[in-house]
């Protein structure tokens, strides 16, 4: 079996006297849709901040393609190829959708700060190039009509869509979602459900998501890791997870 | 993109017409023969040049610096003293000063980054008190020490006022500025302002931005500094004051942060209006009040004005516009009817006003308009025709 592209071997986070993330471990394989669900303060999106370095983890140790990345300062993080959405929408506010959807390509961006201050060639077509391409994105997440809308001002399915393309603007091989589906109405969950597995399969990105709406969850992903207390309790495919009563209980009998 | 050869063409004439622009200005102000104005001039252009360097690191980088007029005068004492210490006569005194420029520019950087080194960790007001702080320092620094002349400050034996090079100071700032914003490289800057931890997460280096508009922005003020030092030929502590660095806060605030040709128009009206006011007579104790009650009068009305509107959408500035022209002639109207009220006829001193009259402006427009008066928008001809909602343009361009 090929190396995984994600591993977390007993990864561990404690805030004073908390351990929001006790001991989690998982592998994503590439190209995997994998969902990583639990009730409310189980420690998922502080699970995506240690992926993406926004902590260091005090115990265990976080593998990306072999190579270990616990505690690397985020923005390096992104540029080896993981970027993530955020679970209370973090756009830049006063730029266009556009605008935001160019800052995600920036860091591939291939022309120094003296050439754009001088606004040389080499400046200009680099923006342009990485314009080009955050239009590609915004179609592919049907955006494409607002593109020139601050961001502040779209509607909130829209902000959303929009990170997810922000982020696709790093190139990611691993994409993180937290909570996509959040605030959407029945049909935008649909859709949404509809756009990811596009996205996988047009960019061939392996996606790794949080959400609560477990129609969702077991509708797209093909693995589940469930967190509860900061602590993993249970693993696998959806149907095993559906019938876990370790998952049944922490959700205190919800349907699940 | 166009092609090279057009590029270089337009590039050539631009650089060519800032230069033309730049001695026509020198040319009209030379033809007035009139000192006082030529001094106004320089110190109003070298104004422009400091809330344009200061709205880089204010206004598009979101960093908190109240300490500006300290790189200013970091800029100013470099100049004094290397002319001092190296200056002869028989060098040339334009090229003298160019190099001065550099000196001053090169010194005020590296501070520059001193101060961008702490930001990295500081946030918002904490930011502002370092930055302040380091303002006082250098102060004190060049209070204490004998080759800088301590309090009394120091001699710059090479006079050299040229309306020219402040011209051309400004218009480079300004171009830089305007350059960074219509590229990638001004969005990374603009999304650090807006989100910091995102900015991160989109792999935008939070070090590098930072530091860079800090080393800029000092390193244009430092420029600035060397050719007052240079025009005005003496350079003392007590001319680069805290209210000084206030002041230049203002500016960016008023024009809009972000908003370069904002920030450039904010700079000017800010300089002048005190000055306007420091030789202003005697004013009647009627008159400020009608005033004041004409000012309560307009904010009361625009804030009204404003909440008719949807909530996220800013504003109409046609509105806004038209009731502060009403408020102004209301004010007028007040303040001479009252004035001739025997009660309210006492006198008080005008140039006093002044300080009080920047205070009560900053309030309204606070209050009024916490964006600025131009937002983040840049003022361009779409940008009016917009706001007359004459055309409903597009807004293609990067906007700050
Ligand atoms: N920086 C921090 N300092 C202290 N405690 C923290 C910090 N970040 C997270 N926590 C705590 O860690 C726990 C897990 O939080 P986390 O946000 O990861 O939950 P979650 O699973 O994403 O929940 P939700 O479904 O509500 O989003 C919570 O108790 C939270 O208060
Ligand atoms: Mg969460």
């Amino acid at each position: 079996m090929s190396e995984p592209l994600l591993k977390l071997t007993e990864a561990t986070i404690q805030f004073g006297g908390l351990i929001a993330v006790n001991k989690v471990s998982f592998e994503i394989e590439r190209g995997q849709l994998f969902g990583l669900i639990g009730p409310n303060g189980a420690g998922k999106t502080t699970c995506f901040n240690l992926i993406t370095g926004v902590y260091k983890p005090t115990a265990g140790s976080i593998l990306f393609e072999g190579k270990p990345i616990g505690g690397t300062p985020a923005n390096k993080i992104a540029y080896k190829g993981i970027c993530r959405t955020f679970q209370n929408i973090r756009l830049f506010g006063s730029l266009s959708a556009l605008e935001n959807v160019v800052v995600g390509g920036f860091l591939r961006n291939r022309s120094s700060l003296g050439s754009a201050l001088a606004y040389f060639p080499k400046a200009i077509s680099e923006t342009e190039r990485l314009k080009g391409q955050a239009l590609e994105l915004l179609e592919l997440v049907d955006l494409r009509d607002v593109a020139n809308v601050r961001s502040a001002d779209l509607a909130y399915g829209m902000q959303r869509r929009l990170e997810i393309a922000r982020a696709l603007a790093t190139k990611p091989k691993l994409l993180l979602l937290d909570e996509p589906a959040a605030g959407m109405n029945p049909q935008e969950k649909v859709e949404l459900l509809q756009m990811v597995k596009t996205i996988r399969e047009q960019l061939g990105v392996t996606v790794l998501l949080i959400e609560h709406d477990m129609k969702f969850v077991m509708g797209l992903c093909e693995r589940i890791v469930v967190l509860d207390h900061g602590e993993e309790i249970a693993q696998g495919p959806p149907e095993e997870i559906r019938n876990n009563p370790k998952v049944i209980s922490a959700y205190l009998g919800e349907a699940v | 993109m166009k092609s090279p050869a057009k590029f270089w063409l337009t590039r050539i004439v631009s650089v060519v017409l800032a230069i033309v622009g730049a001695f026509a200005a020198q040319g009209a102000i030379d033809g007035m023969k009139n000192s006082f104005v030529a001094l106004l001039f320089v110190l109003a252009g070298l104004y422009v040049t400091l809330a344009v360097s200061l709205n880089l690191i204010n206004g598009i980088t979101g960093q908190f610096s109240m300490g500006h007029a300290a790189f200013y005068m970091i800029g100013a004492y470099t100049a004094a003293l290397i002319t001092k210490l190296a200056w002869k006569s028989q060098m040339n005194p334009m090229a003298w000063v160019l190099l001065m420029i550099v000196a001053g520019a090169i010194t005020a950087a590296l501070a520059g980054l001193l101060v961008g080194i702490p930001s990295l960790r500081l946030r918002g007001d904490y930011l502002a008190v370092v930055t302040l702080g380091f303002g006082e320092i250098v102060k004190i620094i060049a209070k204490n020490q004998e080759v800088l002349g301590k309090a009394y400050g120091m001699n710059n034996p090479l006079k050299y006022q040229s309306i020219f090079l402040v011209v051309l100071l400004a218009i480079l700032c300004i171009a830089v500025c305007r350059n960074l914003l219509k590229t990638a490289h001004g969005l990374s800057f603009l999304a650090v302002r807006e989100d910091e931890i995102a900015s991160a997460a989109m792999g935008v280096n939070l070090t590098k931005v930072k530091v860079s508009a800090f080393v800029l922005g000092s390193a244009f003020a430092g420029a600035a500094g060397a050719l007052y030092s240079h025009g005005l030929a003496f350079v003392s502590p007590e001319s680069f004051s805290m209210d000084m660095s206030f002041l230049i806060v203002t500016m960016v605030v008023l024009g809009g942060t972000g908003s370069i040709t904002g920030t450039s128009i904010a700079a000017i009206v800010l300089f002048l209006i005190p000055e306007k006011l420091r030789d202003l007579s005697n004013v009647k104790m009627g008159m400020i009040v009608g005033i004041g009650i004409a000012l309560i009068i307009t904010v009361a009305l625009i804030k009204r004005a404003q909440d008719h509107y949807h909530k996220s959408s800013p504003p109409k500035a046609v509105v806004v516009i038209g009731l502060t022209i009403a408020g102004i002639m209301l004010a007028a109207g007040l303040g001479a009817g009252l004035a001739n009220i025997p009660g309210l006829a006492a006198e008080v001193a005008g140039s006093k006003l002044r300080t009080v009259l920047l205070a009560v402006t900053l309030v309204v427009l606070m209050l009024l308009r916490p964006q600025g008066i131009f937002g983040h928008h840049e003022f361009s001809w779409s940008w009016v025709q917009k706001v007359l909602g004459k055309k409903n343009v597009p807004n293609v361009e990067v906007a700050a």
